[in-house]
């Protein structure tokens, strides 16, 4: 579903994607896990647009889409939820849920109408989303913010999401939390990249995972052999 | 009889007061998604009601005049963004203030070439005879003003909060990157933000000419209280710019009857000053800290 090839990029003259090369497979939870700075969020920020990468494929759904803009790869079915969670803070919560289908729904009037089952969608799978529809989307708590980003996500029916430290500043107990959210959306057949800090809760989940260093994908392989991998128990595991 | 004269000059100032209010509006617009704002807007203003009086000149009536100014307003808009604001943004430079002013001067040469250099009145159907209203006498033409401008934001917030599209334009001034990876084109957003500048910078041009008078200068005047007014209400406060825009034409034709018309620029640039001192975010701005 998602393949990215020999990937280069970076931010001006500075390389930080010195050939990343990496495939998700379609309704499958693959973890992309690394050391600060190894290059995560760069991968996906280039996967999505946010940056132009300066060689290398991105193909989604077989189409390539590297170099487009990030409003065109989102518009052809790739949902990512940033880093930081980027909820529009002065926006109600279901404003923001309904921006999350933006490239589905009519323009002017009548979107509410038709984004109607994916919000009931949404808010089932976080019933405290319903319950601060209404309110301002920056008085949420942080834990409450990851779930609308999720949710904000899932609106927009995606082929692959992806997902960049959803656990990030996160109190433990709402860590655990964001991890059940996690394997729900795998039993829902939701094809998963996800960027995380913690690899042993994201090993956990995972289908396959890659392991990045300095720029490219050193390791990979599923959850079970990494987990025999001596290198990779001590630098990431222990 | 003097709470009169202080009533009656402080409503009428007011009232003019709503057209700077509705050209900060316009600044607004643009400062929203793309923390750029165009320094020829006066031109904007101008060059759209040259364009409108040729409309009436040439027969159309005043209804078909004005959504027909709008619309080149917005046009012109678009040719600022396109051919100034957007190449500095891409280059991610501050070199869209230059480029903007650039553009007013060209549309200002462009003015006095076909329109000449003489200021013009403005004919309208609104009649200037005043009518009585709570002790003070206020002409129909200075309502329309009241009445066009409340109009028009009144539309511009419903879009914003009533329609997908406006709270895309909403998303986009919240965060850009987020904005772009729900589908939505921050360069289409920033066109549309120019394109509504445009049409309001066309509406405050049609709105006083009929009291001012038409000339490739008349504006020059209004934009350097609109500035004031957007810099003392902040860039983000559409309920601000109407106060303090309002607040800011009463103090000037007070100001004018008591000291002598020549102080009427005076409250507006001691205004700025003192808001520039005070209160940088403006009164009704927010603070904004800059995370790093």
């Amino acid at each position: 579903m998602l393949q990215v090839e020999d990937l280069h990029a970076g931010y001006g003259a500075s390389e930080v994607l010195t050939g990343t090369t990496l495939t998700v497979k379609q309704g499958t939870l693959v973890a992309l896990i690394g050391a600060n700075g190894a290059g995560k969020t760069t991968t996906m920020r280039a996967i999505s647009g946010g940056i132009k990468p300066s060689r290398g494929k991105v193909i989604l759904d077989g189409q390539e889409v590297q170099g487009l803009d990030a409003s065109r790869i989102a518009s052809l079915g790739l949902a990512h939820s940033p880093e930081g969670r980027k909820v529009f803070g002065p926006l109600s919560v279901e404003d923001n849920l309904l921006l999350g289908a933006y490239s589905r729904l009519p323009r002017f009037f009548g979107y509410h109408a038709q984004a109607k089952p994916d919000l009931d969608r949404v808010y089932d799978l976080f019933p405290r989303l319903r319950d601060r529809a209404r309110q301002s989307a920056g008085t949420l708590s942080g834990g409450e913010q990851q779930m609308l980003a999720i949710g904000r996500a899932l609106m927009a029916r995606p082929k692959v999401m992806l997902l960049d430290e959803p656990s990030m500043g996160l109190a433990p107990v709402i860590v655990q939390e964001v991890f059940r959210t996690i394997r729900r959306l795998k039993e829902e057949g939701i094809t998963l990249l996800l960027v995380e800090q913690f690899a042993k809760s994201a090993l956990e989940v995972a289908d396959y995972a890659y392991v990045m260093e300095r720029g490219r994908i050193a390791v990979e392989g599923t959850p079970a052999e990494l987990g025999r991998n001596e290198r990779v128990l001590a630098a990431y595991l222990g | 009889m003097n709470a009169q004269i202080i009533g009656q000059m402080a409503v009428s100032g007011a009232l003019m007061g709503l057209v700077y209010a509705l050209i900060a509006y316009g600044f607004q617009l643009t400062f929203a998604t793309s923390k750029s704002i165009n320094f020829g807007q006066g031109e904007l203003v101008m060059i759209s009601a040259f364009f409108s009086l040729t409309l009436t000149n040439l027969g159309f009536p005043y209804w078909a005049m004005v959504p027909g100014g709008l619309l080149f307003g917005a046009l012109m808009g678009l040719v600022v963004e396109r051919a100034g604001v957007r190449l500095a943004l891409e280059q991610k430079s501050e070199g869209w203030i230059l480029l903007s002013i650039i553009i007013g001067l060209f549309f200002f040469s462009a003015a006095e070439n076909i329109w000449g250099r003489d200021d013009r009145p403005f004919p309208t159907p609104i009649s200037a005879d005043p009518i009585h209203i709570l002790g003070v006498d206020v002409t129909r033409l200075e309502l329309s003003v009241a009445v066009g401008v409340f109009a028009i934001m009144g539309l511009i917030e419903l879009f914003k909060r009533r329609t997908l599209l406006g709270k895309a334009f909403e998303a986009v001034s919240a965060d850009r990157d987020a904005a772009e990876l729900m589908g939505i084109s921050s360069t289409r957003t920033v066109m549309l933000s120019y394109g509504l500048s445009g049409s309001v910078a066309a509406l405050a041009g049609i709105l006083v000419s009929p009291i001012t008078t038409v000339g490739p200068t008349m504006a020059s005047a209004l934009i350097l209280k609109a500035f004031s007014v957007a810099v003392v209400a902040g860039l983000d406060s559409g309920f601000g710019v109407v106060l303090v825009g309002m607040f800011l034409g009463a103090l000037e034709s007070l100001a004018s009857f008591y000291l002598g018309s020549g102080w009427r620029e005076a409250p507006g640039l001691i205004l700025l000053i003192l808001a520039l001192a005070l209160r940088p975010n403006g009164v009704f701005g927010k603070a904004t800290i800059r995370k790093v």
